[in-house]
Formats: structure tokens, C-alpha cells, sequence
């Protein structure tokens, strides 16, 4: 099994990361809706957020934490 | 009388009724004048007759063309409307961006807000959901190819509760 795009843990990544944890009820939500593609998905953040999602390479993840 | 034949003027014929309207919104009848309303009003409710006529079928306002709107095509080969969605820093009546008071485009930043203005994060409701849902969350993070901004998601969400 693989991570696919354009599925509902796509989404939420998406939308986790750019409306921030603390949101993650609207993040959510929103991540249920059935995007007609990512490039839509992603123009929807940007227009909200001003956030490029598409683009947003920056990581910080800890490879020492629980989830790996 | 009134046997075939006759002709001329009949006060009782329906065209001659003021009080038949017609039913596809017509100019009226019979031009003539109202007779019959109270002392003085007469006068006055032919006036009106000649003053407001059925306004012409309206046209509905223009859709906008989605083929003509700068899009772009999404994968499936349809134009996408999201793509056109309008800037946030469009003009509001105000004069003001629609961006104003948020921290992102052009305008005021979330400074302009009252001082008493807490975003609703409503974080009981967002602990329930992430405890529900989390262990299908951390399933996923383990997926091949899982990114690392969604792992790192998840770990905030652990964290959170």
C-alpha cells in the first residue's frame, strides 16, 4: 500500500499543515470533500490561507518521534 | 336587437370589462377610462393606468463563461472554477481588500481586530475528533511514502491530546 494523492490523508495533510493542528476539526471537514483535483484542492488553501500547499517542501519532522 | 348582424359598441362585452386582465401581461384592453370608483378617484386611477406599464420579459444576468475565464485544466481534462476564484485582494465597497484583518495579502493584519477577538478553536470538539480518529491517522503515517509533513501532523495531533 502507498500514499496516493488526491485521497482523504492527502487532503488532511494538506489542510493539517496549512490551517495548523489546533484546527484540525475544520482541517478535517474539509479534507472530506471529494476535490475535484489537488491543483483545485490546493488553489481552495491558497485563497484561504495565502499558503502555497502545492509547493510547501518545508519539513521539520523529527525522525526521532513516534510516528515513523 | 343584438340578433346577428349588429354590431357597434357593447358595454358588457368582455373587451370592454376594465376589469379583465391579461393573463400574458398585455398593455391592456380597451384604452378606455375607469368609470365606477369613488368621487374623485375616477381621475385619479386613470392616470395610473397610463403611468406603470408591464415592465418587458428581464433577461437573467449572464453566467460567467467558464471556458473563457483564465482556468486551468484539471487533470481530468475539465476546467477548474476553483482556479478562478476571485483574489483576496479584491476591492471590497469599503475600499477596503477582502484581505483585511487576516495576516495573509494586502490590507491590515489580524492587528486590526478588536483586542477581545480569540479565533474559535473549539479544542474540546478537536480532542474528541483526534481521539477517534487517530489510530487510523497513525496507520496511515505508516504507509509507504508517507510525506513528512504528515507524519509531522500526526505527532502535533498525539501531542494534543
Amino acid at each position: 500500500m502507498q500514499w496516493q494523492e488526491n485521497t482523504f490523508f492527502d487532503h488532511l495533510d494538506k489542510f493539517g499543515n496549512s490551517l495548523g493542528a489546533e484546527n484540525f476539526g475544520i482541517a478535517f471537514c474539509l479534507s472530506t470533500v471529494n476535490w475535484e483535483s489537488t491543483q483545485d484542492r490546493d488553489a481552495f488553501i491558497k485563497s484561504l490561507t495565502g499558503i502555497d500547499a502545492a509547493n510547501d517542501s518545508t519539513s521539520n519532522f523529527n525522525p526521532g518521534s513516534v510516528v515513523k | 336587437m343584438g340578433g346577428k348582424g349588429s354590431g357597434g359598441y357593447r358595454e358588457k362585452a368582455s373587451q370592454n370589462n376594465p376589469m379583465n386582465i391579461s393573463a400574458t401581461g398585455g398593455n391592456g384592453q380597451s384604452g378606455k377610462n375607469y368609470t365606477g370608483f369613488g368621487y374623485s378617484k375616477n381621475k385619479e386611477i386613470n392616470e395610473q393606468k397610463g403611468g406603470a406599464r408591464m415592465q418587458g420579459p428581464v433577461a437573467p444576468p449572464a453566467m460567467p463563461d467558464i471556458q473563457a475565464a483564465p482556468t486551468s485544466v484539471a487533470p481530468t481534462g475539465t476546467p477548474s472554477r476553483l482556479m478562478s476564484m476571485s483574489s483576496l485582494e479584491e476591492l471590497e465597497p469599503t475600499g477596503l481588500p477582502t484581505s483585511d484583518g487576516v495576516d495573509v495579502g494586502r490590507g491590515r493584519g489580524s492587528e486590526a481586530l478588536p483586542n477581545n477577538f480569540n479565533p474559535d478553536f473549539r479544542p474540546m470538539e478537536n480532542a474528541e475528533l483526534i481521539a477517534k480518529y487517530l489510530p487510523d491517522l497513525i496507520n496511515a503515517a505508516r504507509v509507504e511514502n508517507a510525506p513528512d509533513s504528515y507524519k509531522r501532523l500526526v505527532n502535533k495531533l498525539k501531542g494534543m491530546l
